[in-house]
């Protein structure tokens, strides 16, 4: 780290997450061009996947890499926020009106009693519990073949017919949860939550009520991914349990590591790249997690503050200061 | 009537007595030493008063609250800041940032947060280190930004567990020099240390623990005297001639 940069104001926090909104707003930015160049159905098909997994991303980044909570139950929670607009509409014919806020209702409700439940739990235990959470979830909607059809899946009425609709609706909420992020961790919200990731016992001594900051980030995570869960339901028409498999769990923390935890443009960096790399993959088989785990490792053991965190000039190779 | 006092706190671990029917009393304004052998319940009873531990037995007092079994972040509320012996800064956020947190979190405006933020880092001689991350100061360091930290927004008393504890003589003495002026403005304290020379120097009051429970109280040249607290550091063989 040079002198340079530690005598910096630019390494503020509000400085920092000033840059990273910016460059956030720009990727957008490009985004929204894309169906301009991006004209077959399937291609933005495929841009509409990527942004869901950078809604997911979004949504993990703030549990993990804001608050220090390394949950692994994104994608049960998309896949809960997935089943709640589908259930509503498929039992009482609930609107999508109704069914989209439904789900983030009550995957912030689920997301908040989870919170309460892990909330003494460290790493691998807060980590297991989750993941526990997240199989059971699965394996009982999977099960409860006379409520959910079980892994027939049920299907769910569209939003729109087109495609293009569906890609800015996606870059809108996108944008929309960027904004509502870059003004929690802009405010006293969010340097607790920093300070309960670096350290809760620190946090706690100086007055920050970590218990009520964890399980709001809980909260709001699992809002978040069961907002892109329902949006995702609704424009592939269909969900089943395999939303909620580990697999998808794993991509979004691929993306997550690989773009730059604790920031707001790496998980949409690391979405995109991901997901798009994978949809390559394809071509030379079943070999996608193999690519994203040695990446994942490679990222962890060398660069730890991702691809976001080497464009902005952040990369510390050994410094203390900038581990995820 | 006194700022803090416990009465009869009592903490086990299994079989061993942390602390043992605890009493002690801490005056307004004054610097309270807590001196004791390794292992004599000095941080068993500063995690209770700082209700990071509940007690067994006995009661709590700030003022004439009782505050038994609160939870840290209610006892911060309340006024009563804890400096650990191992620091607790946020270390991949700047000193300045973490000074702010810390600011925000007793309740502050971020426009006073940080008025107070530049006098503390002033004093604390951490304007250099400022937009360093937490995580890259050195441990003099991180312990002076948690002085400034616990003192953004006085406390009404300030637990220290071994602030001087692998600190650079020089970093000492600016802490020694930092408590001495909070002192003189009417700051109460209560100060964990080994250090014999400090706490003689800034304690006119201590007490001494051993095996959990208080075995002196009083002056502290009177208690460094005390044969029961000679025999605590040095051993019965010792005998009552040796000094602490």
């Amino acid at each position: 780290m040079s002198a340079a940069m530690v005598n910096a104001a630019g390494n503020l926090w509000v400085n920092r997450l000033r840059r990273d909104f910016r460059a956030s707003l720009l990727l957008l930015a490009l985004l929204s061009l894309a169906p301009l160049f991006v004209t077959t159905p399937y291609s933005l098909g495929i841009l509409i996947i990527s942004i869901y997994f950078a809604l997911l991303a979004l949504g993990w980044n703030l549990l993990a890499g804001f608050t220090g909570q390394f949950s692994l139950a994104p994608a049960a929670f998309a896949m809960l926020g997935a089943y709640t607009t589908a259930l509503l509409d498929y039992h009482l014919q609930a609107p999508l009106a109704i069914g989209i806020p439904a789900a983030i209702v009550s995957c912030a409700v689920l997301g908040w009693l989870l919170g309460k439940v892990v909330l003494r739990l460290k790493g691998p235990y807060l980590s297991l519990t989750t993941l526990s959470f997240a199989e059971i979830a699965r394996v009982v909607i999977g099960n409860s073949i006379e409520f959910t059809r079980g892994d027939q899946g049920l299907n769910v009425p569209t939003l729109f017919e087109s495609r293009v609709g569906y890609y800015y609706l996606f870059l809108g909420v996108l944008l929309a949860t960027l904004v509502g992020l870059y003004l929690l961790m802009k405010s006293r919200t969010g340097r607790f939550w920093l300070a309960i990731r670096d350290d809760a016992t620190g946090a706690e001594s100086r007055g920050i009520a970590v218990v009520r900051y964890k399980t709001l980030a809980f909260a709001l995570s699992c809002a978040i991914c069961g907002l892109a869960g329902s949006l995702y339901g609704t424009f592939s028409q269909l969900v089943s349990p395999e939303l909620g498999l580990l697999m998808q769990t794993g991509l979004i923390i691929a993306m997550v590591v690989i773009g730059g935890m604790g920031t707001l443009t790496g998980p949409i960096v690391g979405a995109l790249l991901v997901y798009l790399t994978s949809e390559w993959l394809r071509d030379f088989g079943n070999i996608q997690m193999i690519v994203f785990s040695a990446a994942v490792i490679l990222f962890a053991r060398f660069l730890r503050t991702g691809l976001w965190g080497l464009a902005s000039g952040r990369y510390r190779s050994k410094a203390g200061s900038a581990k995820p | 009537m006194s700022l803090l006092r416990t009465e009869g706190l009592q903490k086990h671990f299994g079989g061993i007595s942390a602390v043992d029917d605890c009493s002690i009393a801490v005056e307004p304004g004054e610097i309270l030493g807590l001196i004791g052998p390794n292992g004599s319940g000095k941080t068993s009873l500063l995690n209770i008063l700082s209700g990071f531990l509940a007690p067994d037995a006995g009661s709590v007092w700030l003022g004439d609250e009782a505050v038994t079994g609160m939870t840290p972040v209610q006892l911060a509320n309340r006024g009563l800041l804890r400096m650990f012996q191992m620091t607790r800064v946020f270390t991949r956020i700047s000193a300045v940032d973490n000074m702010l947190t810390a600011g925000l979190a007793r309740g502050l405006s971020e426009a006073e947060a940080e008025r107070r933020c530049e006098t503390l880092l002033d004093e604390l001689t951490l304007s250099q280190v400022r937009y360093l991350d937490a995580g890259a100061l050195s441990g003099g360091q991180k312990k002076l930004l948690e002085f400034g930290m616990c003192f953004i927004a006085p406390p009404k008393i300030a637990l220290l567990d071994e602030p001087f504890a692998a600190v650079h003589p020089v970093m000492r003495e600016a802490m020694a020099g930092f408590i001495r002026r909070r002192h003189g403005e009417g700051q109460t304290f209560i100060l964990v240390s080994h250090d014999m020379p400090i706490i003689v120097d800034l304690c006119p009051r201590s007490v001494c623990m051993n095996a959990g429970r208080v075995i002196a109280q009083g002056a502290t040249r009177t208690v460094l005297e005390s044969p029961a607290v000679i025999e605590a550091y040095l051993g019965s063989s010792v005998g009552s001639s040796a000094h602490v």
